[in-house]
């Protein structure tokens, strides 16, 4: 096992390291402070002289009314590929949200996956109106308002496309930890719980499907089934206690907790309930994965259990500790199941792991970090995160997933992610499998 | 008419059973023995969990009982009742409810022929599917492909698994991979053409339709597809798709719930799963169950990404600001403090009469005060950063500022 890999640093990982890193100044002199003795370090000027922000006036309160990162952080922004598009077309496409710069299970909403399929909705939300109809006791149309009297919940959820890892099938191609995982995003989203609705609209006996229809151009929709719907499905209006923003499907979408983004229908105008699925264009021709059969599984609903490292990445490497530093190993786990019950750690590619710590809040359907205090050595090593969950599901290694699904399926990708960390820290996406 | 109480929603742990919970709720009106007092405090909640019967999707359903749900608190009051919006009208209802099923049920009248719609894929749809449906342009491709199956029915070409840098890629075209012809009538008008979704007619919809059936040698009754061909609702709903069969678990019928769960149940076997090694694992495996795993590299990189990838926090490009000009800037920065009114003593920007005696010193005059300071004002108004000629600009926009109109 691992023979191939390869302990001299290749070309392409210098390369890779001097791309993120434009400037090593900074690295450079966190070095030098730690190696020098203290009576040989030189002043950090940065300390010796008063700073320009400690000596002039700052901004008005209101200068932004509406508050934005500093311009520093210019750089933390979702990204594209051509890859996930038609043809760089970025109407129906997905950008990515930067995992690598992110801390805790929130996502900023600037910041969360966006994923189209006619371009991103600007909905009038006073021309919104919500319709459910077909097999309830009586139908209901809702204005935003009135929605949002309905009495309310919030959940701390992932949202994920099931594409997410989809370009890794047959082995890896995207250099970055953005473009390899940011497919999905955590957030709390605050909406009405269908069921409470529904309550009083009553369901026919005979009513087992959901549609949910979006508004937008690709009429976006979505068959479900009610027991989900009863179970935990809610109509979110926030996200991180404001609206929606457009790209999340302004001013209303649905929500599935753990269920394949897609179904979580953005610029939800219609629900219909139904005695048969609708075999909507977006649960047929797409969102099926194909095995190796030859057949295909359709209705594919739940994101399955799933890790990864964050913290080393290709793009927050370990190119600036020496050889004895105590790091943290830190990382994201979720599935759509249930709640992350823990993470497994290797550092020699499978062979062996050692447990994690998960920290903070470990919620249903959330995204979950883990953490695991490593001593540097300095050498090469593949690095894994293997998550496991409360409904007996634990992430399998790439020979695992495929010998089962085959690689043409597109969704649903959950195998266990390797970084290859090299001898001098830098770290590339690498895959272990056959 | 019977209401739906929460008790039977939640312990129907299928379809089937809620609805026959409720069609004895309805019939001998018990809706409200113990349910309707205990909504919002759902008991039976916990029932649904604690019997540990697993979620549709194979997961776990969480009991939300006690006031607590996990980790989240919720209102134990009842919420049966809460209705803020009004019934749909029927022409509210008929003007949305325009989707339509596999059997035909929903699809409108209308007709257009296989010719028409040559003609209109033409004009609109060929610039992004190709000629004739037949992809190259990176979007989906509508036809082609070979539809020959195997001994038990599969469609060969789905059968394809890519090596790494191979490409013989499984075809999914309508005709090789989707599984209903409603679909496409009802994507077309709801969604297509892409820039101008909702342009076409019913007519229009049902001719494209016909078009790329046509084109993936789809027969309808026996009958080909040829130019003269007209498709309605009643042909449309007896088309039966090459693929119609390549798909599990089972969604039809009145078993199809208990069939998902039954798929779901088992992931290890229906999905794949892994197992909780910890010390020398092995890991042979792939499709052919032998190979030793080894460590794959990137042989070509997707490197393309917008914007690029940068991890440096320095300061963007400037971008101008033309909604504003530079000596407003300026002075909105250094200057605007004192100056936006006069109770620093200061001559205040839009004081016509205040300026009009401090220009009695000529321009010149200002302005080398004011790179200078001059009474209570320290030079360049306390921003040593001010070049002279950005003094010049604040001061001719006070100035400006401040005349009489």
């Amino acid at each position: 096992m691992n023979k191939e890999f390869n302990t001299e640093e290749s070309t392409s990982v210098v390369s890779r390291r001097d791309f993120f890193k434009k400037t090593a100044s900074v690295s450079a002199v966190a070095a030098a402070s730690i190696l020098a003795p203290a009576s040989l370090l030189g002043d950090d000027e940065n300390i010796m002289h008063h700073t320009k922000w400690g000596t002039s006036l700052g901004k008005e309160v209101n200068d932004n009314p509406y508050g934005l990162p500093s311009k520093y952080e210019h750089n933390v922004v979702r990204r594209t590929s051509p890859l996930m598009s038609s043809a760089g077309d970025m109407h129906a496409a997905i950008s990515m949200t930067p995992l690598h710069e992110l801390n805790g299970i929130i996502v900023p909403n600037g910041l969360h996956f966006t994923r189209t399929h006619n371009g991103v909705a600007e909905i009038d939300p006073n021309k919104f109106r919500l319709m459910i109809h077909g097999l309830v006791e009586k139908t209901i149309v809702l204005t935003l308002d009135q929605l949002k009297k309905y009495p309310s919940e919030s959940r701390i959820l992932f949202m994920e496309c099931p594409s997410n890892g989809a370009a890794e099938w047959k082995g890896p191609q995207f250099g970055s930890l953005q473009m390899v995982r940011g497919m999905m995003s955590c957030t709390e989203w605050t909406g009405v719980r269908l069921s409470v609705i529904l309550e009083d609209l009553g369901l026919k006996p005979e009513a087992k499907w959901m549609l949910a229809e979006g508004s937008d151009g690709s009429e976006m929709s979505r068959t479900l089934p009610i027991e989900k719907v009863l179970d935990d499905v809610m109509i979110v209006y926030a996200q991180n206690g404001e609206a929606l923003r457009n790209e999340q499907g302004y001013p209303v979408r649905l929500m599935a907790p753990g269920w394949e983004a897609n179904l979580c229908v953005k610029w939800l105008k219609r629900l219909e309930f139904g005695d048969k699925p609708w075999y909507a264009k977006e649960e047929t021709s797409k969102y099926t994965a194909l095995t190796a059969s030859g057949k295909a599984i359709q209705h594919f609903y739940a994101l399955e259990t799933n890790s990864i490292i964050t913290s080393p990445c290709p793009e927050k490497d370990w190119s600036d500790l020496k050889v004895g530093d105590l790091v943290e190993i830190e990382g994201l786990a979720w599935s759509g199941h249930g709640t992350i019950k823990g993470v497994d750690i290797s550092f020699d590619g499978g062979k062996n792991f050692v447990e994690a710590s998960l920290k903070g809040l470990v919620l249903p359907k959330a995204w979950t970090r883990f953490s695991y205090m490593y001593r540097y050595e300095g050498k090469p090593m593949l690095l894994q995160s293997r998550s496991y969950d409360d409904s007996d599901n634990v992430q399998p290694t790439v020979n695992q997933e495929k010998k089962v699904v085959g690689v043409e399926g597109v969704y649903h990708r959950n195998a266990i992610h390797t970084w290859a960390v090299d001898a001098k820290g830098g770290v590339t996406n690498v895959q272990v499998r056959s | 008419m019977f209401k739906l109480d929460r008790k039977s929603i939640l312990m129907g742990t299928s379809a089937i059973a809620a609805s026959a919970l409720l069609l004895s709720g309805c019939m001998g009106g018990s809706a409200s023995t113990g349910g309707s007092a205990t909504v919002g405090t759902p008991s039976t909640v916990g029932d649904y969990a604690i019997k540990n019967k697993t979620a549709i999707d194979g997961g776990v359903t969480y009991a939300r009982a006690n006031g607590t749900e996990t980790a989240y608190a919720y209102n134990q009051q009842s919420t049966k009742g809460v209705n803020f919006g009004r019934p749909a009208t029927a022409n509210e209802i008929k003007a949305w409810d325009i989707d339509a099923l596999p059997d035909g049920s929903g699809l409108p009248e209308g007709e257009g022929s296989v010719e028409l719609g040559d003609e209109l894929f033409e004009e609109q749809c060929a610039s992004c599917h190709g000629d004739f449906g037949g992809g190259g342009n990176g979007y989906p491709q509508l036809a082609g492909g070979n539809q020959a199956k195997d001994e038990n029915g599969i469609l060969i070409t789905l059968k394809n698994q890519r090596v790494y840098g191979s490409t013989d890629a499984p075809k999914r075209t309508v005709g090789t991979y989707w599984p209903k012809a409603t679909t496409l009538f009802t994507y077309i008008r709801d969604a297509m053409p892409y820039a101008t979704p909702k342009s076409l007619s019913n007519d229009e919809t049902y001719a494209i339709t016909a078009y790329i059936l046509a084109q993936n040698g789809i027969k309808i009754d026996g009958e080909e597809m040829d130019e003269e061909y007209v498709l309605n609702a009643e042909k449309l709903a007896k088309v039966v798709l090459p693929n119609n069969d390549g798909f599990y678990p089972n969604i039809d019928g009145p078993t199809a719930i208990e069939d998902i769960r039954t798929f779901f149940a088992d992931r290890a076997t229906n999905i794949g799963s892994g197992t909780r090694c910890m010390t020398d694992c092995k890991d042979p495996g792939g499709i052919d169950g032998k190979t030793e795993a080894s460590v794959v590299k990137i042989k070509y990189e997707m490197s393309d990404v917008v914007p690029p990838y940068n991890t440096t926090r320095d300061l963007p490009p400037e971008i101008e600001d033309k909604s504003i000009s530079k000596g407003e800037k300026l002075y909105n920065e250094s200057c605007k403090l004192c100056h936006a009114t006069d109770k620093m003593g200061a001559p205040a920007v839009g004081d016509a009469g205040a300026w009009a005696s401090v220009m009695e010193k000529g321009f010149d005059e200002v302005l080398r005060n004011s790179i200078n300071g001059v009474g209570g004002m320290p030079p360049k108004g306390g921003n040593d950063d001010l070049l002279p000629s950005d003094v010049k600009l604040i001061v001719e926009f006070m100035i400006d500022s401040s005349k009489e109109h």
